[in-house]
C-alpha cells in the first residue's frame, strides 16, 4: 500500500507549471512565434517529464493512483495541445485552441444546455428507456416460447449488425422532425444488444442449479426469480453499457437528418458550416461528458445489482 | 450483440419458423403501410392535387413520397436503383465503395487495437492513464470529428477513400482495444506458470500463449467492430464531402426526400453489414480451424 509521495507530485507539478508557463508566454505574445521549433521541444521535454510522473504516481493501489494518472493525462494533452496550436499558429477555422473551446462553451452555455435536454434527456434517455423495456419484454417472449428463439431471434442477431444510419434517415422521414423521432431510432438501436444479450443470459443458467430447484419443488416463477434473473443480469448490463454509448451517438447522427432547431447533432451541424469551430468543439466535449456520465451511471448500477468477479 | 443462435439441443432448422416470423410480419406491415399513407393522401386529395388515384385508399400504395412505401414500389425502387450495377449512381457499385473502405478502416482499428491492448496488458501505468479517455472517446459524437478530421486530413493531401477508413478506424478501434485485452490476459496462471518454468522470456509468453490465447476474443470483437467500422465510414461519407458511397446516396436521397429510395439503400446497407460479418466469420474459421466444430 504504497501511496504516491513527492516522487510524482514533483515532476507532475513541473510539468503542469511549465506548460501553463508556455502558454501564458504564447498568449502574452500574441502573434505566433516565427520559429516553432523551440516551443515544439520544450512541450516534449515538459511532456516527457509528466510522463515520468504518471508513471509514478500510477504505482500502488489507493484512489489517488487510480484517479490521478488519468486526471493528468487529460490535463497535460490539452495543455500541450494549447501551446503547440499556438506556437505553430494554427488558424481557428481547423482547430481552435481548447482555451478558446472553454471561451464559447461559457459563453453559448444556455443554447448548448437546452441541446443537451433535446439530445440527451428527451432522444438518448427516453429511447434508451423504450428500447431496453421493449428488448427484455421480447427476450422473456424469445424465451418462453421456443417457436419464437428458432424463428425471431435469428432477425435480431441479424438486424444488430444492420449500420444505424441506415434507419435514421427511413425513420426520421416517416416521424417527422420532432424528437420523437429520434427517440425511436435511438430505441431500435438499443433494442437489438438487450435482446441478443438477456435471451443469451437466461439461457446461460446452470443445469446443476435448475435441477437443485427441481427437488426443491420450486415453482416455474421461483425458479425464475432465483436463478434465471440473476443469472441474465450481467448479459443484460453488458448490452446496456454497450447501449448508452451507442444512444447517445445515434441520437446525434439522427439529427442530421432533420430536426426542429434543437439538438447537439443539429447545433453541431450549423456550426460546421459557419467555420465556428469553438462551439462545435464544446457541443462536442458537453456530449462526451453527458456520454460519460450516463456509461457511468450504469457501471454504478451493474456493481450495485449485477456484481461480477474480476476476470469475467 | 452478434450472437449466434442456439444450437444443438434441437437438431430442427430455424429456416421453417424464420419464414413463418417474415410471413407474420409483411402481414402486419400492409395494414400499418396503408394506415401510415391514408392520412398525407386524403390531405393531399382534400388540397386538391392530382394523383392520378379516385380514393385516399387507392392512392396509399401510389404516393410519390410515402410515409411507408408499398411493397410494389420497393420492388420497383430496387429495380431502378440496381440496374445496371456497375454504374456510379448504382446502389451495389456504392455498397462495394462503403464496404471497401470498411474493411481499410478495420485493418488499421486492428492494428491499432493490438498495439493499445498489448499497452494496456503490459503497462498498469498506461491502462490508469488512458483507459477512461479511451472509454470517453467511444461518447464523442463522430458525426462532428468527420468534417474536421476530412479538412484537417485535406490540408496535408490526404483525400477520398483514405479519411473515410481512418473514421471508420476511430470508431472501430475500441472493441478490438477491449476484446484483444481481455484475450491476452485470457491465459491462466497455470499456463502463465508452465510458461516460467520453461524459463520463458516475456516476449516468448507473449508471443506463444498470449497471442494465440487471444484470438477468439479478437474474432467476437471484430464482428462488433466491423458493424461500428461500417457505421463510421457511412457517417464520414455524409459529413464529408464525397462522390460515392451508401452514405452519400442517403444524404443525397434525403435532402430530395426520395423515401423509396432511402428504403432501398436501408436495406443495401443492411445487406453489407450482414455480409461483412459473415466475412470476419469466414475468416475466423480459416485462422482458427481447432475451433470451427463449435
Amino acid at each position: 500500500m504504497r501511496r504516491p509521495g513527492l516522487g510524482a507530485a514533483l515532476p507532475l507539478a513541473l510539468s503542469t507549471l511549465g506548460l501553463l508557463g508556455l502558454a501564458v508566454a504564447l498568449s502574452r505574445q500574441g502573434a505566433a512565434p516565427g520559429r516553432p521549433l523551440p516551443w515544439l521541444l520544450g512541450v516534449l521535454a515538459l511532456l516527457l517529464l509528466g510522463v515520468l510522473g504518471i508513471h509514478s504516481a500510477a504505482r500502488g493501489e489507493g484512489r489517488a493512483a487510480r484517479v490521478l494518472p488519468a486526471a493528468f493525462t487529460l490535463l497535460l494533452t490539452v495543455l500541450g495541445v494549447e501551446v503547440l496550436l499556438r506556437a505553430y499558429g494554427v488558424p481557428a477555422g481547423l482547430i481552435p485552441t481548447p482555451s478558446r473551446v472553454l471561451t464559447a462553451l461559457w459563453e453559448a452555455r444556455t443554447v448548448l444546455l437546452l441541446d443537451t435536454f433535446y439530445t440527451f434527456v428527451l432522444e438518448a434517455l427516453l429511447g434508451f428507456l423504450a428500447g431496453t423495456v421493449l428488448g427484455l419484454a421480447l427476450a422473456l417472449l424469445v424465451v418462453r416460447f421456443r417457436f419464437l428463439e428458432r424463428g425471431a431471434l435469428p432477425y435480431a442477431a441479424l438486424f444488430s449488425s444492420v449500420p444505424i444510419v441506415a434507419l435514421a434517415p427511413v425513420v426520421v422521414k416517416a416521424l417527422g422532425l420532432e424528437w420523437p423521432s429520434k427517440a425511436v431510432v435511438v430505441a431500435i438501436t438499443v433494442l437489438f444488444p438487450v435482446v441478443v444479450n438477456a435471451v443469451r443470459g437466461l439461457q446461460a443458467a446452470q443445469p446443476l442449479h435448475l435441477d437443485l430447484l427441481h427437488t426443491y419443488a420450486a415453482s416455474p416463477a421461483q425458479t425464475f426469480r432465483n436463478v434465471r434473473v440473476p443469472t441474465a443480469l450481467p448479459f443484460v448490463f453488458n448490452a446496456l453499457k454497450v447501449g448508452s454509448t451507442l444512444a447517445l451517438i445515434s441520437a446525434i447522427v439522427a439529427e442530421f437528418f432533420g430536426t426542429n432547431g434543437h439538438g447537439l447533432g443539429f447545433r453541431i451541424q450549423i456550426e460546421v458550416g459557419r467555420f465556428n469551430l469553438a462551439v462545435v468543439w464544446a457541443a462536442i466535449v458537453l456530449a462526451s461528458v453527458v456520454g460519460l456520465a450516463f456509461f457511468g451511471l450504469i457501471s454504478v448500477l451493474e456493481r450495485r445489482f449485477a456484481p461480477v468477479s474480476q476476470n469475467s | 450483440m452478434t450472437a449466434a443462435p442456439r444450437r444443438g439441443r434441437l437438431a430442427a432448422s430455424p429456416l421453417l419458423p424464420m419464414l413463418a416470423v417474415l410471413v407474420v410480419a409483411i402481414l402486419l406491415y400492409l395494414p400499418l403501410m396503408l394506415w401510415a399513407n391514408v392520412g398525407p393522401a386524403s390531405r393531399a386529395l382534400a388540397s386538391g392535387a392530382d394523383l392520378g388515384c379516385p380514393t385516399a385508399i387507392a392512392c396509399a400504395t401510389q404516393l410519390r413520397n410515402p410515409v411507408l412505401p408499398a411493397p410494389g414500389q420497393l420492388v420497383q425502387g430496387f429495380r431502378s436503383l440496381s440496374v445496371p450495377p456497375t454504374a456510379p449512381t448504382s446502389a451495389p457499385y456504392n455498397a462495394v465503395v462503403t464496404g471497401g473502405e470498411t474493411l481499410l478502416g478495420l485493418v488499421l482499428a486492428t492494428g491499432l487495437g493490438l498495439i493499445l491492448a498489448a499497452l494496456l496488458v503490459l503497462s498498469r501505468s498506461f491502462e490508469r492513464a488512458t483507459l477512461p479517455w479511451l472509454v470517453a472517446s467511444q461518447t464523442v459524437p463522430i458525426v462532428a470529428i468527420a468534417p474536421m478530421l476530412a479538412v484537417l486530413l485535406g490540408q496535408y493531401g490526404v483525400q477520398g477513400f483514405v479519411p473515410k477508413a481512418l473514421i471508420a478506424a476511430y470508431i472501430a478501434f475500441f472493441p478490438v482495444a477491449v476484446g484483444m485485452s481481455r484475450g491476452l490476459r485470457s491465459p491462466d496462471a497455470l499456463q502463465l506458470d508452465l510458461m516460467r518454468t520453461y524459463s520463458a522470456s516475456p516476449g516468448r509468453v507473449f508471443f506463444q500463449l498470449r497471442l494465440p490465447a487471444s484470438l477468439p476474443y479478437l474474432f467476437t470483437a471484430l464482428k462488433v467492430a466491423v458493424t461500428a467500422a461500417l457505421v463510421g465510414s457511412i457517417v464520414a461519407e455524409i459529413s464529408t464531402i464525397s462522390f460515392s458511397g451508401l452514405g452519400k446516396m442517403l444524404a443525397e436521397n434525403s435532402r430530395a426526400s426520395d423515401t423509396i429510395a432511402l428504403w432501398v439503400i436501408m436495406g443495401y446497407g443492411a445487406a453489407l453489414g450482414v455480409a461483412l460479418v459473415a466475412l470476419v466469420g469466414l475468416l475466423e474459421r480459416v485462422v482458427t480451424p481447432w475451433r470451427a466444430g463449435r
